[in-house]
Order: structure tokens, then C-alpha cells, then sequence
């Protein structure tokens, strides 16, 4: 594991559940815990790197019991604002984690490596895509700007923005706004 | 008894294995001049049914390439205290076990934490012989998630047994020349119409074994009916069909094989479990790094 402050990178292979080959529900739960472990020890706002590229095989049964429930954990809001990005290159084994995700009708964030550009595994419905992008590109970015740039009005603005955020692919922030009114921004996570 | 030892060929000896009532048993597989991974542990299934329904069973076997492969496939090592037979095994013992083409002996294995070891074992072997990552990807993959399902769906007495062998041979349906592997389970579970008969929502397709085995095949089809389950079979359908190959399944009297752009039901005569074979064509265009056979 290597720390930079809110970011932590698990290296998945780097444990002692199964090296290069990933397989069953069983490692997969073991794997899952581990990852949780390491989500509750970061800052509320903190993003955990799932660093898969060292696993040669990850069958469905891991893939859908160590990512894909976690995954459905942290959008139930089990890890408060904490969130998860998968560091994996664009090969076959992400097959089985977008299997899994897609029935689930989730999605994560993915780089090929840290710091790289973010896409998407799993699925996120088609008018949050274009959101999705927009904060992405901005960095952070306030609902105002936001509705502005999607051209959509306030509420639908900041309803995309939650749905999101409960998804676990941005975070969103309230700000205080004067007089007595509440700002949120968007940020991304990777 | 054909000359192929596969599932099919012992539908006869199942559908008699019914009605053994403690007598001795001769079963006769001196026809025999070849035998796959899915005639093996249908074999495997067969004895687990009959032994402890009769006083003896006795392996007729003729020649010595058949007893030869079911000594290097580990068959006598499960089986050869429980039956008897007219191969003479201690010269077996003595020949060379070395087998490139054999990928996996008979394996019994009874839960999902023996799974991780087996697929270990496979992928240290699959890289010795120079298969590439993907290559050794997609089978494991397969392995892995079919014995998953036998060791949580198939519980049984005597668990599951599998078998994965490679062939060197022009692969069916394509006319080249290539190798082909193929994998096989067998377990003594309540099957696959009983196990989806468990969730409600599939009442509409369980009417019939065939029904059943095509529903199971689908994405997010489980017994549990908990997100996120069902999704293995789904996936090994779609890998054995982007290779030109194939995947059935066979429970109770009904038997469904799946393309990559088709499936084929059949009534078949009663199988007590479930048992899934898969071919995963390699073709010879692709040639691995080092032969295997």
C-alpha cells in the first residue's frame, strides 16, 4: 500500500488471498474486508486506489464479491464520503468486473494507472454521462457553473450531480452561501 | 457401449444403475478404446451412484491404452479400492505418467476453498506448456466458476469430480488444425431444475430440466436470487463461444448445449446431478509458444 494523504493505493495482488489468480466468492469476501479496512482508515473525503493490474486472473464469483458489493456498499453510503477507484488497463479481465457491476447497475471510476485519465466501468445512465464529464473536465465545479455548462435549470442540475455522487463517482460538497443559502460543488475523484 | 467413453455412452449403464438392488455389478467398458474428460467423470458419477448400491461393481476393461490413461488420469487412485478390475494396475503404476495433453487428472473436490489450489495447479501447468495469458485466462476462468457452482449448487456425498485434457486435432467445425481443450464436471447435487425452483420468480422456467438449464445459462439467473449472483455460467457461455467452442450442461433428463449464436436442447435420459462440459477450441493460426502435445 502507498499513502498521499486522502489517497491510498491497495495493491490487490500485493495480499496474501491469492497473488496473480483471483478466484472464488470466497477470496473474494477476504479481499472485500481488506478493502473495506482500508476505506474505514482513511479521511472522510479520502479515495481508495484498487490497484488490480498485478492480478492475471479475476474470475466473476471475486470480481462481483470483492468489488461489485463493495462497490454497491460505499453508493449505500456505508463509507460515508469515501470513495473507490479501480487502477486497471483497458484488457479482458475487466470483463468480469463490468459483468458485475452492470447488474448491479453500478459503475466505478477507472485508471490506467494513478493520476491517468479517468473512464468509467459498469454502467451509468446516459443523461449522468455527459454531467460526469463536465466535472470531470472542470476539476470542481459549483452547481451553478454546472447547470450553466449542461444548459439545464438548478434542480436538475443538482439532482444529476447527487445521483453521482451517491453512485460514489464525484463528491459533492455544501458550502455555506450568503445570506443563508447553501452552494454545493462538484468534484471529481480521480 | 461405443468406442468413446463420453457421458452419453453410460446413459445405459445409469438408467440400469437405477434398479440395482445389492447385487454384484460387472460393469462392461471392454468396447472402449477412448476416453474424454466428460467420460471420465461421468464414469467418476456413475460409481459414486452405484457402489453403494451393490455388494461389487467390477471395471471390465480391455487392451492396455484405456487402463493406462485412467491410471495417469488418477481414476484408480479414487476408485481402485472401491472396485475391482481385470487391468492388471500394478503394471500401470510402473509406466511413464508424464501426459502434456492432460491438463487436469481427476480431481474430487467437496467445497469452494479447494477451489484456488486447483487453479493454481492448472495455470502453473498451462505456462509451462506455453499457453498464453488469455488462453490460460479463459480456461481457468471456466474451471474456477464451474467448480464454484458444483461445490455451492451440487452438494453431495460424494461432491464433484472434473477432468481437463487438451487434443491436438482438427477442430470440429472449422476444418483446421488445431487443439482443443476440454473441461468436465460432474456432481451429485439436486441439480439444476431444483436449485432455480428455489427462487419464485423462475416458476415459469423450471416446467422442464431443458427450460431450466437455458434459464440458468442467462445473466443474473440464480437460485438465491441475490444481486450480483448468476453471472458465472453467463460467462463462461459467451467465453466458450468467442473461441468456436461450446458449453453443456446436463441435469436431470435434460441436456442444452450452447454456441456462440445458438442453443440445442435434447431430452436425455435421466442424469442424477449435473454436468457441464466445455470445449474451448485453440486454432492452429494462433500457435502457443511451445507445443503441448
Amino acid at each position: 500500500m502507498t499513502e498521499d494523504r486522502s489517497r491510498l493505493v491497495y495493491e490487490v495482488a500485493g495480499g496474501d488471498f491469492g497473488g496473480k489468480l483471483m478466484v472464488t466468492r470466497s477470496t473474494g469476501r477476504a479481499v472485500r474486508e481488506a478493502l473495506g479496512e482500508a476505506l474505514e482508515g482513511l479521511p472522510k473525503d479520502g479515495t481508495l486506489y484498487v490497484d488490480t493490474r498485478g492480478v492475471e486472473l479475476m474470475d466473476y464469483s471475486f470480481a462481483d464479491e470483492a468489488l461489485g458489493v463493495l462497490v454497491s456498499r460505499v453508493a449505500g453510503g456505508e463509507y460515508g464520503d469515501r470513495r473507490l477507484v479501480l487502477v486497471e488497463e483497458d484488457r479482458d479481465m475487466l470483463e468480469n468486473i463490468e459483468a458485475s457491476l452492470r447488474q448491479r447497475s453500478l459503475a466505478m471510476i477507472r485508471v490506467d494507472e494513478v493520476g491517468g485519465e479517468p473512464g468509467i466501468v459498469g454502467t451509468v445512465p446516459d443523461h449522468l454521462v455527459d454531467t460526469l464529464e463536465e466535472i470531470r473536465t472542470a476539476g470542481s465545479i459549483t452547481n451553478a457553473d454546472l447547470a450553466k455548462k449542461l444548459g439545464v435549470n438548478h434542480t436538475a442540475c443538482n439532482n444529476r450531480a447527487t445521483r453521482l455522487a451517491k453512485l460514489g463517482l464525484i463528491h459533492r460538497k455544501v458550502e455555506t452561501a450568503a445570506p443563508g443559502g447553501r452552494q454545493y460543488t462538484y468534484e471529481r475523484i480521480a | 457401449m461405443s468406442g468413446m467413453l463420453t457421458l452419453g455412452s453410460l446413459d445405459p449403464a445409469f438408467e440400469a444403475a437405477a434398479r440395482v438392488e445389492g447385487e454384484p455389478v460387472v460393469l462392461d467398458l471392454r468396447p472402449v478404446s477412448f476416453v474424454e474428460p466428460a467420460g471420465i467423470c461421468g464414469l467418476a458419477a456413475l460409481l459414486e451412484f452405484l457402489v453403494p448400491r451393490c455388494e461389487e461393481v467390477d471395471l471390465a476393461l480391455s487392451g492396455r491404452d484405456v487402463p493406462a490413461y485412467l491410471e495417469r488420469m488418477d481414476f484408480f487412485r479414487h476408485f481402485g479400492g472401491r472396485v475391482k478390475t481385470n487391468a492388471d494396475l500394478a503394471s500401470l503404476e510402473e509406466r511413464q505418467r508424464h501426459n502434456p495433453g492432460t491438463l487436469q487428472e481427476l480431481i474430487n473436490f467437496h467445497t469452494e476453498e479447494e477451489i484456488p489450489g486447483i487453479i493454481h495447479r492448472i495455470s502453473e501447468i498451462l505456462e509451462n506448456q506455453g499457453y498464453r495469458v488469455r488462453e490460460r485466462v479463459a480456461i481457468c476462468s471456466v474451471l474456477s466458476e464451474i467448480c464454484a457452482n458444483a461445490a455451492e449448487h451440487g452438494r453431495s456425498s460424494f461432491g464433484a469430480y472434473a477432468a481437463v485434457q487438451a487434443y491436438h486435432h482438427v477442430v470440429s467445425g472449422t476444418g483446421r488444425r488445431g487443439e482443443e481443450v476440454l473441461i468436465a464436471i460432474a456432481d451429485g447435487g439436486p441439480g439444476v431444475r431444483e436449485t432455480l425452483s428455489h427462487n419464485p420468480k423462475y416458476a415459469e422456467h423450471t416446467t422442464t430440466d431443458n427450460d431450466a438449464l437455458r434459464h440458468a445459462m442467462m445473466m443474473g439467473v440464480s437460485g438465491t436470487g441475490e444481486l450480483g449472483r448468476g453471472g458465472g455460467l453467463a460467462l463462461v457461455a459467451q467465453i466458450s463461444g468467442r473461441a468456436g467452442g461450446s458449453l453443456s450442461l446436463r441435469s436431470g433428463t435434460g441436456r442444452v448445449t450452447a454456441y456462440e449464436d445458438r442453443k440445442n436442447s435434447r431430452n436425455v435420459p435421466f442424469f442424477p446431478g449435473t454436468f457441464v462440459r466445455v470445449s474451448l477450441p485453440r486454432l492452429a493460426q494462433e500457435p502457443p509458444e511451445k507445443s503441448s502435445r
